[in-house]
C-alpha cells in the first residue's frame, strides 16, 4: 500500500486534465514521486469558492467515510497555499460524459451502458445504506478506470438521511448551488413542496443517465430549467431513443426533410429490458420506482457474465495512460504531455 | 379596470402585433419588435441574437405558418372579427385574471403567502436554481406613510445582510426597480409562522414535544442574534417561521437594533413590538431598559403562549394590558409543572435584572431535558386547501408555457397592464430559450415527426403572433423525447 503524503511537494503537476465545480477547480494529472505512480491532483480554489466552500468540505468529509469498490476513493487531501489539494486515482477513461463528449455522440454501446449502470447501481446501493442521498447522479460525476471500473463521484452535493441521530423518512432540504445537476433531479426533489423525498430521488437520477450515456445527452438538455421542471411535474418521462421510441410519420419515415436524425439512432434498438429500466427508474411516483439493490436483481444485468469487458466496449477510446505512452515513452517529457492537453485530446469535463 | 388610459395603449399594442402577425407583410413592426427585443436580451446578458437574423426567421416563418395547411392548429382557427373583439374591455378584464407569469429579475412570482403592515410576501421562484424564494414587497408610496418606514426598511435590510444563522431569515437577495418604487427583498422560503400553526392547533397550543423543538431552535438564533449584538425586540410566535425542515426562522427585523461595536451595555431606548409581547419595563413607560433581557421576556411569552395555548397578560386595550404587564402579576394554569413553570417564571420575572439570561435557560433543566413523546404532532397548516404548500408558481408556469399565450402584455402583480415599454424580460427569455431549444431538438435528431417539427420550428413566430404557445412541441401529444403518463 502505497502512502500518499500530504505534502504538496511530493506531487508534480504534468498536466492540466480540465475544469470541474463550474470551472472553479482543476483536476490535474500528477505524478507522486515517492511511489512514482500517477494520480489525479484536484485543486480547489478556496478563495473563488466562497460561500460553496463549506461544500468541498462537504465532499470531503463524505467521500473519505466511504469505501466501496465503485467509489472514487481519496488517497490524500491537503491545504496547498490558498487550494485545497485531493488526489485521487487516476481514472484513465476519465468521466462518462468525456467518453460521449469524444467518442460516443450517439450514445454509449448498449452492454458498456448496461455494465456502467451495474457498477453505479452497485455504489448507490452502498450510498444509500450509509445513509445519504447522493443528488447528483450523472455522466460526468461517473468515472472509468482504465481496468474498465466505473466509480462514483461529487459528493460535495449528497445529504445526509440520517438526522439528530434519525433516519428520515423523507427529506425537505433543497441542494445548494445544484444549477448544474437540475436536469436529473426527480420531480419531487424539485417540487421542494412537504412532502419531500427520499433515496429513490437518486433512482429516478439514474434513468437520466440511461438516457444520457444511450442518447448522448441528457433528456432536457439546453431546455430552460423552469420549462424543464414544469414537464418533470407534469410527468413527461424521457426515454431512450431508438426505432421505437422515435415516432414515425405515415410513411413510416423516421425523420422529416430538414430535421435529420441520424441513421444510427433510427435504426439502433435498444433491448427491451434496457427500456423497461429506465422506465422504472424514472416513474413519476416515488414509491413505485425500486430501490439500487432491487435493480441489480433484474435480469438486464445478467447479460454481464457474457458480455466483453467494457474496456472492449468502450473502444476506439483509449485510457489516458495508452495514449501517453503512444506519444510519448518518457513522461517525463514535459513538453510532449503539454502538447497532448493543447491537442484537445484530453480537454473535457472531469466533473469529479 | 385600470383606466381608459391603459385600455387604449392595449388596444394599440394588439392592432400593432396583430396586423404584424396576420399579414405577414409589413416588415417595419416586427422589426421595431425585434430590435427591442435584441436590446432587452443584452440587458439580461442573454446570448445576444443578430436582429437583423432574427427579423428574417420571424418573416419567413409567418409564411411557414401559412403553409401549414391541414395542420391541427390554433392558428387557422382565429378569424380578424374575433380577434378584434378581443379588445373588449370586459374582455380584458377576464384576461388579467388569469395566471399569468411575471418575472422579476431572474424571478418568477408566485401567490401571496401573507400581508404585513410593510406590504405583501409573495413566493417566488429562482428561475436558474429552481430554488423556491419567499419576497418581501416594499412599494413606496406606502412607506412614506409610516413614520420612519423608509428608515425601518433600510435598517433592516443592512442587519439582514450581515446575518448568518440556521435560525435567523437569511436574504438572498435585494432587487430594487426604481420605475415601479418598488424594493423586493428575496427571502429564504417558509411555509407559515408557528402563529398560524397554533391557530389551526387543537387547544391552540402545541404538544411539549413539538413546543421544546421549536424552542429550543428559538434559543439557538437567539445566542446567535445577542452574540452579533442584535436584539429582536419582536419575539412572537407570529414572526418565527418554519421551513419545509421545519427549521425554525426568526424573522422580521423591522424594529431590530443593532448595538454598536463600542456600547457599554444593551441599553435601548425604543421599543415598537407587538403589546402583548412587551415586558414590564416598556409597559410602566422606561425611559431606557435593557435590551437582551426584552427579547427574553418575549420569548418567555412565546413559550407561555404556545404550551398553554393563552396569554400571560391580556386586557380588552393597550392600556389595560399596559396596566396588567406592568403590574407583572400573572398565573401558569395549573397543568403546567415544574421544571417548565420554573422556566417561564424565571423568563417573566418583572425585574430585569433578576429575569434569567440566555445562559440560565440554556442550562434549565427543561430545556435540556428530553421532552415527554406525545402521541400527536400540529402539521404545519395547509396554505389555501393545499396541505402539501406545493409551488404557487407552477400554474403560473403552465399557463406560460401551455395555454395560449396573450399579446406579450405584462402584468404588474396587482394583474394591471403594465406599461408596454417596460422590458418584457420573461419573453425574451424564453423566446431565447425556444431557439435554443429548437436548435438542440434539431441537433440531437430528436423529433421524427413533420408535424412536431414543424411547429418547433414555428414557435419563434408564435411568440410574436396573436396565438402564443411558447414551445409548441411541447403541448403536441407526440414530443418524441417524452411521453405523457
Amino acid at each position: 500500500m502505497i502512502n500518499f503524503n500530504i505534502n504538496f511537494n511530493d506531487y508534480k503537476i504534468i498536466s492540466s486534465l480540465g475544469q470541474c465545480f463550474e470551472g472553479r477547480a482543476t483536476v490535474n494529472l500528477a505524478k507522486h514521486h515517492p511511489s512514482n505512480s500517477l494520480v489525479a491532483l484536484k485543486k480547489f480554489n478556496m478563495d473563488k469558492l466562497k460561500e460553496d466552500s463549506s461544500l468541498v468540505d462537504l465532499e470531503i468529509i463524505i467521500t473519505k467515510q466511504l469505501q466501496h469498490p465503485h467509489i472514487l476513493p481519496y488517497l490524500a487531501t491537503f491545504v496547498h497555499g490558498p487550494e485545497v489539494c485531493v488526489v485521487s486515482p487516476l481514472m484513465a477513461y476519465g468521466s462518462c460524459r468525456d467518453l460521449l463528449n469524444n467518442h460516443f455522440n450517439e450514445g454509449l454501446p448498449e452492454q458498456a451502458i448496461v455494465i456502467v449502470l451495474r457498477d453505479l447501481l452497485d455504489a448507490l446501493s452502498y450510498v444509500h445504506r450509509k445513509g445519504y442521498i447522493h443528488r447528483a447522479i450523472r455522466a460526468s460525476h461517473i468515472l472509468v478506470s482504465s481496468a474498465g471500473r466505473a466509480c462514483l463521484t461529487g459528493f460535495r452535493y449528497a445529504c445526509p438521511i440520517v438526522i439528530n441521530g434519525r433516519w428520515q423518512k423523507t427529506i425537505h432540504s433543497f441542494p445548494s448551488s445544484t444549477k448544474a445537476n437540475l436536469n436529473w433531479l426527480s420531480p419531487e426533489l424539485l417540487e421542494q413542496n412537504l412532502i419531500g423525498y427520499n433515496e429513490k430521488s437518486d433512482i429516478y437520477s439514474v434513468g437520466m443517465v440511461i438516457c444520457e450515456l444511450g442518447n448522448g445527452s441528457e433528456p432536457f438538455a439546453g431546455m430552460s430549467s423552469t420549462l424543464m421542471l414544469t414537464e418533470k411535474v407534469r410527468g413527461c418521462t424521457p426515454q431512450l431513443l431508438d426505432c421505437s421510441t422515435i415516432p414515425r410519420d405515415l410513411n413510416g419515415d423516421c425523420s422529416s426533410g430538414d430535421c435529420d436524425i441520424s441513421p444510427k439512432i433510427i435504426h439502433r434498438r435498444f433491448s427491451e429490458d434496457s427500456h423497461q429500466v429506465t422506465a422504472l427508474c424514472l416513474n413519476r411516483e416515488p414509491y413505485d420506482r425500486p430501490s439500487a439493490v432491487q435493480l441489480l436483481t433484474h435480469p438486464i444485468f445478467k447479460t454481464i457474465r457474457k458480455s466483453l469487458p467494457l474496456t472492449d466496449l468502450l473502444k476506439p477510446a483509449l485510457p489516458l495512460s495508452d495514449r501517453v505512452a503512444l506519444n510519448s515513452d518518457d513522461l517525463e517529457d514535459m513538453d510532449s504531455l503539454n502538447n497532448f492537453s493543447n491537442l484537445e485530446i484530453f480537454s473535457c469535463e472531469w466533473d469529479f | 379596470m385600470a383606466g381608459n388610459g391603459n385600455s387604449l395603449t392595449m388596444s394599440e399594442k394588439i392592432c400593432n402585433t396583430n396586423s404584424s402577425a396576420e399579414s405577414v407583410a409589413p416588415a417595419t413592426p416586427e422589426t421595431e419588435l425585434v430590435n427591442r427585443v435584441f436590446s432587452v436580451e443584452s440587458d439580461e446578458e442573454l446570448k445576444p441574437i443578430d436582429p437583423v437574423e432574427n427579423a428574417k426567421i420571424w418573416i419567413s416563418d409567418g409564411h411557414g405558418a401559412k403553409e401549414l395547411d391541414g395542420m391541427d392548429d390554433d392558428l387557422e382557427n382565429v378569424n380578424i372579427l374575433q380577434f378584434f373583439h378581443r379588445v373588449d374591455s370586459d374582455q380584458i378584464i377576464y384576461q388579467t385574471k388569469k395566471k399569468r407569469l411575471k418575472l422579476i429579475g431572474k424571478y418568477v412570482m408566485g401567490d401571496l403567502l401573507g400581508e404585513g403592515s410593510y406590504g405583501k410576501v409573495k413566493e417566488m421562484l429562482d428561475s436558474e436554481s429552481l430554488c423556491r424564494r419567499a419576497v418581501k414587497i416594499f412599494k413606496e408610496k406606502k412607506l412614506r406613510r409610516i413614520p420612519n418606514g423608509e428608515q425601518n426598511v433600510e435598517k433592516e435590510i443592512s442587519l439582514l445582510r450581515k446575518l448568518r444563522h440556521q435560525n435567523v431569515i437569511r436574504l438572498i437577495d435585494e432587487l430594487r426597480v426604481p420605475e415601479k418604487k418598488k424594493l423586493y427583498l428575496i427571502l429564504e422560503f417558509c411555509v407559515g409562522s408557528l402563529q398560524v400553526m397554533l391557530e389551526s392547533a387543537p387547544g391552540k397550543k402545541l404538544p411539549a414535544k413539538q413546543a421544546h423543538c421549536y424552542f429550543t431552535q428559538l434559543l439557538d438564533g437567539l445566542e446567535y442574534l445577542h452574540g452579533a449584538r442584535v436584539v429582536h425586540k419582536d419575539i412572537k410566535p407570529g414572526n418565527l417561521l418554519l421551513t419545509l425542515e421545519e427549521v425554525l426562522k426568526i424573522s422580521d427585523f423591522g424594529v431590530a437594533e443593532r448595538f454598536n461595536m463600542f456600547a457599554k451595555d444593551d441599553t435601548c431606548f425604543i421599543g415598537q413590538g407587538s403589546p402583548a409581547f412587551q415586558p414590564p419595563e416598556i409597559a410602566n413607560g422606561a425611559e431606557s431598559f435593557p435590551g437582551f433581557k426584552f427579547d427574553i421576556w418575549s420569548s418567555g411569552v412565546t413559550l407561555y403562549n404556545v404550551m398553554t395555548g393563552q396569554y400571560p397578560f391580556e386586557g380588552d386595550n393597550i392600556f389595560r394590558l399596559f396596566e396588567n404587564i406592568g403590574k407583572g402579576d400573572f398565573t401558569i394554569p395549573s397543568e403546567i409543572e415544574d421544571p417548565l413553570r420554573d422556566l417561564l417564571l424565571g423568563m417573566l420575572r418583572k425585574n430585569p435584572v433578576e429575569r434569567f439570561n440566555l445562559q440560565q435557560i440554556r442550562q434549565h433543566s427543561w430545556v435540556n431535558m428530553k421532552p415527554p413523546p406525545s402521541d400527536y404532532k400540529v402539521p404545519i397548516p395547509p396554505l389555501k386547501n393545499d396541505q402539501w404548500h406545493n409551488m404557487t408558481v407552477f400554474p403560473y408556469l403552465i399557463d406560460y408555457y401551455y395555454e395560449d399565450y396573450g399579446n406579450g402584455v405584462t402584468y404588474d402583480e396587482d394583474g394591471n397592464v403594465a406599461n408596454s415599454e417596460k422590458p418584457q424580460y420573461f419573453t425574451e427569455r424564453e423566446l431565447n430559450a425556444a431557439t435554443d431549444q429548437d436548435k438542440q431538438l434539431v441537433a440531437e435528431q430528436v423529433n421524427g415527426n413533420k408535424q412536431a417539427n414543424q411547429s418547433t420550428s414555428s414557435s419563434s413566430i408564435r411568440r410574436s403572433g396573436r396565438k402564443k404557445r411558447p414551445i409548441t412541441c411541447m403541448t403536441v401529444r407526440n414530443f418524441s423525447m417524452c411521453k405523457q403518463s
